[in-house]
C-alpha cells in the first residue's frame, strides 16, 4: 500500500521542487535592485569596475540560465550554497532558524486542532442551542482576528498580569525548557486562535453533515450508545476535512508566521524568509523556499497516508 | 467532563508554575551580571567594520568590539583611543602616531604597529573594496617605525583625517587579505567581545577581561535583540526584558515619557533627512528652480506635523557641530515664500509637462510622513509631484544610478564639516548622485580639505553653506531628534549624535 503512494508522491515531489525552485530563482531576480548595490550600500565610494568585480565574485554577471544549472547542480550534489552575507552555509542559516518555527508550529496545531474537535463537536451536539450561537460568534471573532493584534494584545496583558514573565525573544528547549516554554505559549497561542475557530466550525459543519446520513440513522435504530455514534461513526468520516485543512495550515506554519515572529521577536523561517529577500539574499532565499517546499510535499503525502487510516475505503 | 476539567486545572497549573519559574530565574539571572538586554530594529549584514555601513551594524561593532587610533567623543571632538598622542609635521604630509603598549586583541595577540599598518592597508585594498577608502584617500603610505609607532604620510594636507581615522578599526592583521571571517566573527580591541549570533535572534558579546582600561567594561557584556517591531520593543522595556532601546521613533518616545522605571535621553540626530533633486535633468539642472523648492518648503511645519516636534530644520550641516554650522535663520531661502517660489519658477521657464517622480526610502515611516507633505507643499506652487514608495534594495538602486527627479531619505554625516559636504557635493563624489558640479564649490571643498587653519576652514565652510542651502541638489529638511530609552538604574549610557553606542563601556547598573 506504501509503495502504491509513495512512487507518485517521490515524482510529484521532483516536479513540484523544479517548478519551485525555477520560480524562486526568477523572482528573486526580478526584483529590482540587486544584492551587490546592497551590499555596496548606499554611502559607498562606488566605481563601476567595483561593482563588476563583485558581480563576478558572486556570479551574477553570467547568464540567467547557467546560472541556475550551476546552482541545481549544486544544490543536487547536497551544497545549496552561503549567504552573500554573512558568508555562512545556507544550511546553517537555515537550521539556525527552523527550529522555533517547527516548534510553533506543533504547539499552535495541538493547541488549535487538539480543542477544535471537542469544540466542534460540542457545538453539532448543541446545534441551534445557546452553547453553539455563542460559540459560532466567538468563533468568528477569532477567524476576523489578526494574529498580529492578538499578539500585541497578548504581549500587553502578560506584562501586567505577570510581571516578569519572559514573553519575547527565543531560547532553545535543550538550554532552558521552561523559558523556552514560557516564550513559546503566546506565540502559539497567537497563532492557534485563528485556527482553532476556523477548524471548530469546519468540525461542526462535518459533523453535521455526517449526522444526516443514513448510517447515522441505522445505528440510532440498532441501539447504538450515542458516544459510540458521535465519536466512532460521525466523527470519523468528518475527520476527512478535517485532517485536509490541518495539512494546509501546517504547510503554511512551516513557511514561517512572518507575522507573529516579528511581533514575538521569535528567530523563525519566515523572517529569514523576509530578510533575505529584503537583501537580496539570492541563495539564502532559494534554499529556504525549496526546503520549505519539500516540507509541504513530505507533509501532503502524510496526510494521505493519514486518509487511508481514518477511512479505508480510500486504501485502495 | 469531570475528567477534562481535572485535566484543565492541571494544565493550569502547570502553566501557572512554570511562569512562576521563569520569572523566578529572570530576577536571578540579572543578579548574577548577565549581559545588558538590548532591543534593535534589525540584524546587521555582518560585522567587518571595514565592508558593513549600515546604521544597525556600525552601532553594533563600533567602540564596542572595535576601536580606531583616533574617537570622537560625545561632544564630537576627536580624542585619543588605540592612539596615545600623535605629531602631525610643520607641513601637514606625515602624521606619527604612538600606539598605546600593552594593547591585546580579544583573540590574545599584542596589537601592535603593523596590525595598524594592516588594518589601513586594508580598508585601501582594491579586493577588500571598503566603503571606507575614500575617507584614507589622502593618504598615500603607512609605515610601522617599531611596534609603538606608526607613520602616515600624506599626499596633500588632510583637515579630516585624525576625525575619519576614528571610524576605521583596528583588526588583527591576520585579517589583511580575508574578505569573510570578520563577517561572521569579528575580533578587535574594544571593550567587549563577540561571543555568539543566532541569526534574527540576537548577537551577544561579552565583557573583554583584558581590556587596555582596567575596571572597563562594567557591565558582563551586551545582548543585541532583534526585535522587529516598535511595539513590541517598547512592551519589552517595560516588562523589564529589555533595559536599552538605543533608538525609538518619536511617537513611542512620548508614549513612553514619564513611565515608572524608565528614563528617557536624546540628542540631535547627526545625520538629516534630505529631498535629493537631480541636478542633471530639467527642471532641476536650474538653479532658480532648486532655490524655489527652498522656498516653498516649510520646514517647520514639516518637523511639527511629521516628527511631532522633534526635530530642528536642516542647513547643510548639523547643528551638532556647533563649531561649523550655521543657524538656519541665516539663509534666505528657508523662509516659506511660496509666491517667491512661484516667481523663482515662472523666471526659469519652468512648465509642468510630465509628473515629476518623487522617490521615497520607505523604509522609514518619518521619511514617508515628510514626503507626503512635501508633495502637498510642492503643488501649492504648482510643482505636482508623485510619491513612490520604494523598498531599500528599489530604492538604492534608482539612487545610485541617478535614476530620479526628486528623492527623499537620509543623508550621514560626521564629525568633520568634510563629511558632510565633500562626498555629496563636489563633482565625482561617492555620494553625489545628483551629478551635482560646480568649479567654485569643488574648488571651495579641495581647498577646505588642505587648509589647518580652523578660522580659515570656517570661512569656507560658512560660504559654502550660504550657497549649497539655497542652490544645491538638496534640499535639507529636518535634523530628527534621536531619542533612546533604558532602564532608569542603567548609568553611564548616553546617546550619542552619530548613534554610537561607544558609551556602554562606561555603563553599569546603580545598586
Amino acid at each position: 500500500m506504501l509503495k502504491h503512494l509513495l512512487l507518485p508522491r517521490l515524482l510529484d515531489l521532483v516536479i513540484v521542487a523544479f517548478g519551485v525552485s525555477v520560480i524562486a530563482f526568477l523572482m528573486i531576480r526580478m526584483i529590482p535592485g540587486d544584492a551587490v548595490a546592497l551590499m555596496l550600500g548606499a554611502n559607498s565610494e562606488v566605481t563601476p569596475q567595483a561593482l563588476a568585480e563583485l558581480r563576478n565574485r558572486i556570479g551574477l554577471d553570467q547568464p540567467l540560465l547557467s546560472q541556475y544549472l550551476r546552482w541545481a547542480s549544486a544544490a543536487l550534489h547536497g551544497d545549496l550554497g552561503t549567504s552573500l552575507w554573512t558568508g555562512r552555509p545556507v544550511v546553517e542559516e537555515i537550521l539556525a532558524n527552523i527550529w522555533p518555527t517547527l516548534e510553533l508550529t506543533f504547539l499552535a496545531l495541538v493547541i488549535g486542532a487538539g480543542l477544535a474537535v471537542p469544540l466542534g463537536c460540542l457545538m453539532a451536539r448543541r446545534r441551534g442551542r445557546g452553547a453553539d450561537m455563542a460559540l459560532r460568534v466567538v468563533t468568528v471573532l477569532g477567524l476576523t482576528m489578526p494574529s498580529f493584534w492578538l499578539g500585541i494584545v497578548l504581549i500587553l496583558l502578560a506584562s501586567r498580569l505577570l510581571p516578569g514573565f519572559a514573553s519575547l525573544g527565543y531560547v532553545p528547549f535543550v538550554e532552558n525548557p521552561f523559558g523556552n516554554l514560557a516564550r513559546m505559549t503566546l506565540p502559539a497561542l497567537a497563532l492557534a486562535l485563528p485556527i482553532l475557530a476556523g477548524l471548530s466550525r469546519l468540525i461542526r459543519s462535518a459533523m453535521l453533515n455526517s449526522l444526516g446520513q443514513d448510517y447515522i440513522r441505522t445505528a440510532r435504530a440498532k441501539g447504538a450508545p450515542e458516544r459510540v455514534i458521535l465519536y466512532k461513526h460521525a466523527l470519523r468520516n468528518a475527520l476527512i476535512p478535517f485532517v485536509t485543512h490541518l495539512g494546509i495550515t501546517a504547510g503554511y506554519l512551516l513557511g514561517g508566521a512572518i507575522v507573529v515572529e516579528e511581533v514575538f521577536a521569535i528567530p523563525g523561517l519566515g523572517r529569514l524568509i523576509l530578510g533575505g529577500v529584503s537583501e537580496r539574499n539570492y541563495p539564502l532565499v532559494q534554499a529556504t523556499i525549496l526546503m520549505v517546499t519539500i516540507g509541504f510535499v513530505v507533509l501532503n503525502f502524510a496526510i494521505d497516508v493519514i486518509y487511508g487510516l481514518i477511512d479505508p475505503r480510500l486504501r485502495h | 467532563m469531570p475528567v477534562n476539567l481535572r485535566c484543565a486545572a492541571l494544565i493550569a497549573f502547570a502553566v501557572l508554575a512554570l511562569v512562576h519559574a521563569e520569572a523566578k530565574t529572570a530576577i536571578a539571572e540579572e543578579a548574577s551580571g548577565t549581559p545588558l538586554p538590548i532591543a534593535i530594529d534589525s540584524s546587521p549584514a555582518g560585522l567587518d567594520p571595514h565592508i558593513v555601513t549600515a546604521f544597525n551594524s556600525v552601532a553594533i561593532v563600533s567602540g564596542t568590539i572595535y576601536e580606531g587610533l583616533t574617537a570622537i567623543d560625545n561632544d564630537l571632538q576627536v580624542v585619543p583611543s588605540l592612539a596615545e598622542s600623535w605629531s602631525i609635521s610643520s607641513d601637514k604630509l606625515s602624521y606619527t602616531f604612538k600606539l598605546r603598549s600593552g594593547v591585546t586583541f580579544h583573540d590574545g595577540t599584542p596589537m601592535t604597529a603593523e596590525d595598524v599598518v594592516s588594518s589601513l592597508r586594508r580598508v585601501q585594498s582594491k579586493e577588500i573594496a571598503s566603503p571606507l577608502a575614500s575617507r584614507l584617500i589622502a593618504v598615500s603610505e603607512v609605515d610601522a617605525l617599531d611596534p609603538l609607532n606608526v607613520e602616515l604620510k600624506l599626499k596633500e594636507p588632510s583637515a579630516p583625517l585624525l576625525a575619519a581615522l576614528a571610524g576605521i578599526a583596528i583588526v588583527p592583521r591576520s585579517m589583511e587579505a580575508n574578505k569573510d571571517a570578520l563577517q561572521k566573527s569579528p575580533i578587535g580591541t574594544g571593550p567587549f567581545r563577540f561571543d555568539a549570533w543566532q541569526p534574527n535572534g540576537f548577537i551577544l558579546l561579552s565583557r573583554n577581561p583584558h581590556y587596555r582600561e582596567p575596571g572597563r567594561p562594567k557591565l558582563a557584556g551586551l545582548k543585541f535583540n532583534i526585535v522587529p517591531e516598535a511595539a513590541t520593543r517598547a512592551v519589552g522595556l517595560e516588562s523589564g526584558q529589555y533595559a536599552l532601546l538605543p533608538q525609538l521613533d518619536a511617537a513611542t518616545a512620548l508614549e513612553l515619557k514619564g513611565k515608572p522605571g524608565i528614563s528617557l535621553s536624546q540628542t540631535l540626530e547627526l545625520s538629516n533627512i534630505v529631498i535629493g533633486l537631480n541636478a542633471a535633468r530639467a527642471p532641476f539642472n536650474d538653479a532658480r528652480v532648486r532655490e524655489a523648492i527652498n522656498y516653498a518648503l516649510d520646514r517647520q511645519a514639516i518637523i511639527d506635523a511629521a516628527l511631532f516636534g522633534a526635530g530642528v530644520p536642516a542647513g547643510p550641516l548639523s547643528p551638532v557641530l556647533k563649531a561649523w554650522a550655521l543657524p538656519v535663520s541665516d539663509f534666505p531661502c528657508y523662509h516659506h515664500d511660496p509666491q517667491k517660489a512661484r516667481a523663482l519658477l515662472q523666471q526659469a521657464g519652468f512648465a509642468q509637462k510630465t509628473k515629476l517622480v518623487l522617490r521615497v526610502l520607505a523604509s522609514r515611516q518619518d521619511i514617508k510622513d515628510i514626503a507626503q507633505i512635501v508633495q502637498a507643499e510642492l503643488a501649492e506652487v504648482g510643482i505636482d509631484v508623485e510619491l513612490a514608495n520604494e523598498e531599500t534594495g528599489q530604492f538604492v538602486q534608482n539612487w545610485r544610478n541617478g535614476n530620479f527627479d526628486l528623492f527623499a531619505s537620509a543623508n550621514a554625516g560626521g564629525a568633520d564639516p568634510d563629511e558632510f559636504l565633500y562626498r555629496a557635493f563636489h563633482s565625482g563624489g561617492s555620494t553625489n548622485v545628483f551629478k551635482y558640479s560646480d568649479g567654485d564649490v569643488d574648488r571651495d571643498l579641495d581647498e577646505a580639505r588642505r587648509l589647518s587653519d580652523p578660522a580659515g576652514r570656517k570661512a569656507i565652510y560658512d560660504r559654502l553653506q550660504m550657497k549649497l542651502a539655497c542652490l544645491g541638489p538638496i534640499a535639507a529638511i529636518a535634523y530628527g531628534t534621536l531619542f533612546s530609552a533604558a532602564r532608569a538604574d542603567l548609568k553611564g549610557y548616553e546617546v550619542m549624535p552619530n548613534r554610537s553606542l561607544a558609551s556602554l563601556r562606561e555603563a553599569s547598573f546603580s545598586p
